[in-house]
């Protein structure tokens, strides 16, 4: 088959691009170029591009680099600061997926004549009934199946996840065995357009005004503090919030901007049951799931996963069969199947409740 | 699969007479042309007959041609060079660029700037066919100007610059800097380039090697040298001359003066074969249309299409050819010629650039065509 492999210049992506030739599959290596400015990590820099580049001249296979510099700015830099200056917390990452990779690139995939796209993902396709799932990948510590979570069927049948059965460390010995100069390369962990050294609050006040806010005792209203960057409070987050009088922990549980009030409480406060789910971005991987389904949410890339009930009345939500720290409007929601919860069913973002 | 090469622009093809008169240069011992034995004599006439060469090219003296290591080192010399010495002894300095500079020269500027608080560059503006605008010119001229650089014809677009009128605008206030580079295989550089100061070429874009160029002066120039060590060519650029890649741009200026009239007759003809197909082509234009253009370029621009497909398709098909303007990781990026010249993103981001010469077949130019036609027709369905 024609495939047409995103290589990011990490060692999944080029270990699944060697594979797919030993396979026998005719393979061409695509690096995408998506953020323009300064970038340390990730798979943005022109060294990930030489690395990518320099992969597919050692397996033999064409490689070409692709830019989608506006588009990533588009819909990803700018919903992300714009989430923040909301008071949000959006996931780069996911949206990253779901409009660039999965979105323009399968669509140009298609015009150039591809049949599969594959990228070095640790998740997996599995074909059940003619019908496509996307599961958990085999290595339990690298999963990506939350990023992919908005997969649906026309798009899985089309995505080859040529590692997604392999951990990580096996990975490595076939990228080394390939001869593959990315092999030992140290794994990415933060968002690309940010340099790891300096942070998201030096890059979001680069481009929005940050506003600083007082941190307050949500029951007794008392002012136990301030921050600078409201934009960077996370409800449930417990990082930079001093204890109140009575020495109990904090945790962030509303982070109002415009009137510069981030309000915090003890852990029994803040803890929520429902988890409202923004119906336009509410997508399912195949048939919608009824009012009423357990699942199993999962809301970070490697949280645990929550049994939940989902709910549709007057929009749709989840019920957590136990209570847990809020979850920040924008975080993507993951489910996973009740009765096999490798399998991914949908995903939604958080909406405000 | 047959190779179609349309991107003459970016490299043209090696001659085989480069190839030839080179041969000796690259094989056991290569005298240091600064020596003082049979070997280093040898080689250091081998460098004077292809000084002399290279001087007959721009209808310069010997005795003011530069070799370089390419055309960049040349323009970095030629701006960096005037610069340096006029900051050094005036309270501030700047410098005129066009706006459509090759990155040599803009990226030389932008570091001058940054480095030295005493130095600013002047951008001049381009109309909406990319020929640069002499009024802007003038605004932009004044006491402290060191420099004004102007390319002789655009990398990109193929546009030939009124280098005359530049000169004469400038007047001899400032030293004026051509890049020739692009020009090189199609003009006659003695006659376009007689009223300016300073020009760069390239190897090449004329079929010779590439890391081979000079910067051609016209008159005696007093700049400072960006590589001082050793005192080389006339301590403007230290290092050991490269014998071969000196005999190489000889020869390679030598063919292209032998077959100039032969290389503008027969790309021309194809320039216009490819302009009348692209014309038929569904949201095709042909950029700067209006402007005298090297005959070996045609810049095209498909709104609603991604370079990146368009190359992507012509490369499955053997046709090499470019977007013209690329970052450092080899991407397709919009380019700031066409910015300059207030041609939308849309269509900006759907560039081609074919390039080719006198080498090109009639029969390459056909089959390219017939190609390009299917592969836009397709990402158009």
């Amino acid at each position: 088959m024609k495939v047409l492999v995103a290589m990011s210049g990490g060692v999944d992506s080029s270990v699944a691009a060697g594979l797919l030739i030993e396979q026998g599959h005719e393979v061409v290596g695509a690096t995408l170029k998506l953020w323009g400015g300064v970038s340390d990590s990730g798979c943005c820099s022109v060294s990930d591009v030489d690395d990518a580049r320099r992969v597919a001249q050692v397996l033999g296979i064409d490689h070409h680099v692709f830019n989608y510099t506006d588009e990533f700015e588009k819909h990803v830099v700018e919903p992300f600061v714009a989430g923040h200056a909301a008071g949000q917390s959006p996931n780069p990452c996911i949206e990253c997926n779901r409009f660039l990779k999965f979105g323009l690139l399968f669509e140009r995939a298609k015009r150039l004549g591809f049949e599969k796209v594959a990228t070095g993902h640790h998740a997996q396709v599995v074909e059940r009934d003619g019908k496509h799932f996307l599961v958990r990948g085999e290595d339990n510590q690298k999963d990506q199946s939350y990023v992919l979570g908005y997969l649906t069927e026309e798009e899985l049948s089309m995505l080859l996840l040529p590692i997604g059965h392999m951990n990580k460390t096996a990975v490595r010995v076939e990228g080394e065995r390939l001869g593959l100069r990315t092999w030992d390369k140290p794994d990415s962990q933060d968002v690309c357009f940010i340099e790891a050294s300096k942070g998201r609050e030096v890059f979001l006040r680069s481009r929005i005004p940050v506003t600083s806010a007082k941190i307050v005792d949500r029951t007794t209203g008392e002012v136990l503090g301030e921050t600078d960057t409201a934009e960077l409070m996370t409800v449930g987050q417990r990082r930079g919030v001093l204890p109140g009088r009575d020495g109990e922990k904090r945790y962030v549980a509303k982070v109002d901007i415009a009137s510069q009030r981030v309000e915090v409480g003890t852990l029994e406060q803040i803890l929520i049951s429902r988890i409202s789910l923004d119906a336009s971005s509410l997508t399912f991987s195949h048939d919608e799931l009824r009012d009423g389904a357990t699942v199993l949410a999962q809301w970070s890339a490697h949280g645990i996963p929550k049994r939940a009930t989902l709910r549709n009345e007057n929009g749709w939500f989840i019920e957590l069969h136990e209570p847990a720290r809020p979850v920040a409007v924008g975080q993507s929601v993951v489910l996973y199947r009740e009765s096999e919860p490798t399998i991914v069913e949908g995903a939604a973002i958080v909406a405000p409740s | 699969m047959t190779q179609l090469y349309f991107d003459h622009a970016a490299s043209a093809p090696r001659r085989d007479e480069v190839v030839a008169a080179m041969e000796q240069w690259q094989h056991g011992v290569v005298g240091n042309p600064s020596g003082a034995h049979r070997a280093a004599r040898e080689a250091r006439k081998a460098v004077e007959d292809a000084r002399d060469e290279v001087a007959a090219f721009l209808g310069a003296k010997p005795g003011n041609v530069i070799f370089t290591g390419g055309g960049t080192e040349a323009c970095h010399l030629a701006v960096a060079g005037v610069v340096n010495k006029h900051r050094r002894n005036n309270p501030t300095t700047s410098v005129v660029v066009s706006k459509i500079e090759h990155h040599a020269v803009l990226d030389c500027v932008e570091m001058l700037e940054r480095d030295y608080d005493n130095v600013s560059v002047r951008y001049v503006d381009v109309d909406a066919e990319g020929v640069l605008d002499i009024s802007s010119l003038e605004s932009q001229l004044s006491d402290d100007t060191a420099l004004v650089s102007v390319m002789s014809a655009n990398n990109e677009t193929g546009v030939i610059q009124p280098i005359g009128a530049v000169a004469s605008a400038v007047g001899g206030r400032s030293v004026t800097h051509t890049d020739a580079v692009g020009a090189a295989p199609f003009i006659d550089l003695v006659e376009f380039t007689k009223d300016i100061d300073m020009i760069s070429i390239c190897s090449h874009k004329i079929g010779g090697p590439v890391n081979s160029g000079a910067l051609i002066l016209r008159s005696d120039i007093s700049f400072d040298a960006v590589v001082p060590g050793g005192g080389q060519e006339k301590g403007h650029r230290g290092g050991t001359v490269d014998v071969a890649a000196a005999v190489g741009l000889a020869a390679a200026v030598k063919a292209t003066m032998k077959d100039h009239e032969l290389t503008v007759k027969r790309a021309t003809a194809y320039q216009d074969q490819i302009i009348a197909a692209a014309k038929q082509m569904k949201n095709c234009e042909v950029t700067s249309l209006n402007a005298a253009r090297l005959p070996g370029t045609v810049h095209l621009t498909f709104e609603g299409i991604a370079s990146d497909e368009l190359l992507f398709l012509l490369d499955q098909e053997g046709v090499c050819a470019s977007a013209a303007a690329s970052c450092s990781s080899g991407a397709a990026e919009p380019s700031h010629v066409l910015s300059a010249m207030g041609v939308p993103l849309n269509k900006a981001r759907g560039s081609l650039r074919l390039s080719f010469g006198g080498e090109t077949k009639p029969d390459e130019v056909n089959a390219l065509i017939e190609i390009l036609g299917k592969v836009v027709s397709r990402l158009q369905a």
